[in-house]
């Protein structure tokens, strides 16, 4: 049985037995993949599963339009699992069905804890792509002259229309920010001051949750290249606190948390 | 004939700027090729559909409208000029620029947008004729064509086999701009290639029908599930034009801004007191297929949409408006028989 056909079957059941009012998958549109919304057992033949299914669908979690629907599953492969066991470190959620597909194989029906579990026995190794770690190694190499002009190219390419935080599971603020304005800390022009302000907090916001799936990037319909920043911060998390986040529903997390023994080498 | 040789865009864009045009072309930035100001140096990339629409050089995302002062209780208004620099826009899309055909008649409404109408004054539209589109093209579907000259004041089409364009002049502007260029112009004979061929997707009279008669319909629920609610399909389309207001400043002096807004926003339709009359994504998205397809039909007698295919290119969730036009075209005929 292929991966989709599995999926097919696994997705039929849990709605025929009333484990899930709705199954949150893939489906091909043209040669391009969309998310697919299933509420139906008959419906389930759209599903599908192949190396072109990127988009996180742990998003849809914090939709007020898909949580009203009753118990959800997910198609998740590790990126998604991973956004789900932050979203549960984080008390955002407390259970969760998925339906756990790997680059090779599919796992199954799981909840969270047997989602975790496969994480850490099959996917603790995931690591950035040799592109990405090259090009963040030549950022690296910049003087923070040529970086400040690198980064103002790039933020000034930005509208401001925060795809990257509608793409992002983990960007859940009922009120982000930068939307408030009683003070207004950030301003609304879609110019070099408050693009910069914008990028940097989304960024720093992200520190230490991030992992890595690329969807902020992915919708980016300008191409900034923000997975950059994400490295960079998830990089010196790891260096500074020896986290890696999405692998442990109980982890605290780090920006919200501290120990006795952090580093306080940065107060002078 | 004018003629220029496939490989002289920038040539062409050299001798633009030399005449003092701002010179906008699609320039290849990452993995995008985007339309932005042309500098000596830049390759101009005239093969793929620019990521961005030529809407933010004639509209441009944030503008100031307003300065003032503010001293105790005195108020001084200061001077804002429009900021409205002679271009050149280079191998502009046909959808484009009939766009702006479109937001002509937005911006010249009810009130004449001076800043508005200055930039597109002082803006020279040369048209690209599409040689080729992808599956997310569907301007012969809402009224256009690869080869269409709406909106144009030249045009550049690709002849022998893609050696050599062939420019155009189509009004006064138009032939202005060719004066500028006639260093880098030959004159003689060249054969047309083709325009790209765009199937018809879709029967738009049948969309307006159709809306007029679903305000209520599931199919805006089913939507409003998979739409994650960002404004990317807005900012990228070269028609939707909405824009916010805000002030921002200090105690003593302040400027009042146009920013570009969406429908696809939460906020947008937020009121202060908490009520928010599209509650959901189901709705926003209903708001958008709505004034594209009836409401803008209704009062200006056109489509809101020229079928560039940006807002299916680059939705984080791939969701089409075309395919949803399609559907509500088939629903309809369906129910027909």
């Amino acid at each position: 049985m292929s991966t989709s056909e599995a999926i097919r079957a696994d997705a039929a059941r849990l709605l025929a037995e009333g484990r899930a009012k709705l199954v949150i998958g893939y489906r091909a549109r043209g040669p391009h993949r969309a998310p697919a919304f299933v509420s139906d057992p008959a419906g389930v033949d759209v599903l599908i599963y192949d190396n072109l299914c990127k988009q996180n669908l742990a998003v849809y979690l914090r939709k007020p339009e898909v949580r009203s629907r009753g118990p959800v599953a997910v198609v998740a492969p590790p990126a998604v699992m991973r956004s789900l066991v932050v979203l549960a470190a984080e008390s955002q959620l407390t259970e969760a069905t998925v339906l756990a597909v790997g680059p090779d194989a599919y796992h199954g029906v799981l909840d969270l804890a047997g989602a975790a579990a496969l994480l850490k026995e099959k996917y603790a190794d995931l690591a950035p792509s040799p592109e990405l770690l090259e090009a963040l190694a030549k950022l690296d190499a910049m003087s923070p002259q040529e970086r400040a002009r690198f980064w103002t190219d790039q933020f000034a390419k930005c509208t401001r229309c925060y795809a990257c935080r509608a793409a992002c599971p983990l960007c859940y603020c009922a009120r982000c920010i930068v939307e408030k304005n009683v003070p207004q800390w950030i301003s609304t022009a879609a110019a070099q001051h408050g693009n910069f302000a914008w990028q940097i907090i989304r960024a720093f916001h992200q520190a230490g949750r991030c992992t890595l799936c690329g969807a902020c990037e992915a919708a980016c319909p300008q191409g900034i290249p923000l997975m950059l920043l994400n490295l960079a911060l998830s990089e010196e998390v790891a260096k500074q606190f020896g986290e890696k986040p999405g692998y442990d529903p109980a982890a605290k997390p780090v920006i919200g948390s501290w120990k006795p023994d952090d580093d306080q080498g940065f107060v002078r | 004939m004018k003629i220029l040789d496939a490989d002289k865009l920038p040539d062409l864009a050299a001798v633009l700027a030399a005449a003092g045009y701002r010179v906008v072309a699609p320039v290849r930035d990452g993995a995008q090729v985007r339309m932005a100001e042309w500098k000596p140096g830049l390759a101009i990339d005239a093969g793929p559909i620019p990521a961005n629409s030529v809407k933010e050089f004639l509209f441009p995302r944030c503008e100031v409208i307003a300065r003032y002062s503010l001293d105790g209780d005195s108020f001084a208004p200061q001077p804002a000029p429009v900021d409205a620099p002679k271009t050149a826009v280079l191998a502009v899309r046909p959808c484009d620029a009939a766009a702006m055909v479109a937001l002509d008649k937005v911006f010249n409404w009810e009130y004449r947008d001076d800043a508005w109408n200055a930039r597109r004054e002082a803006t020279t539209l040369v048209a690209l004729v599409c040689a080729a589109a992808d599956d997310e093209c569907f301007c012969t579907s809402v009224g256009g064509a690869p080869d269409a000259r709406l909106g144009a004041d030249a045009v550049l089409r690709c002849a022998d086999g893609a050696s050599k364009f062939i420019l155009e002049a189509l009004g006064e502007k138009g032939q202005a701009l060719l004066a500028a260029a006639a260093g880098v112009l030959a004159d003689g004979d060249a054969r047309p290639d083709p325009p790209a061929s765009v199937p018809v997707r879709f029967d738009s009279k049948a969309v307006t029908d159709w809306c007029g008669e679903n305000f209520e319909s599931p199919l805006w629920r089913d939507l409003g599930l998979a739409c994650l609610g960002c404004g990317s399909c807005a900012y990228a389309c070269p028609v939707c034009h909405c824009f916010d207001i805000q002030d921002e400043g200090t105690r003593s002096e302040a400027v009042r801004l146009r920013n570009w807004d969406t429908c696809g926003l939460a906020l947008f339709t937020q009121h202060s007191g908490g009520h928010n009359p599209r509650p959901d994504q189901a709705a926003r998205w209903r708001q958008r297929v709505m004034h594209k397809f009836r409401y803008f039909v209704e009062r200006f007698g056109g489509l809101a949409c020229t079928g560039c295919g940006r807002c299916a290119r680059l939705c984080p969730a791939r969701l089409a408006i075309s395919q949803v036009c399609r559907e509500i075209d088939e629903a309809r005929k369906a129910a027909a028989k």
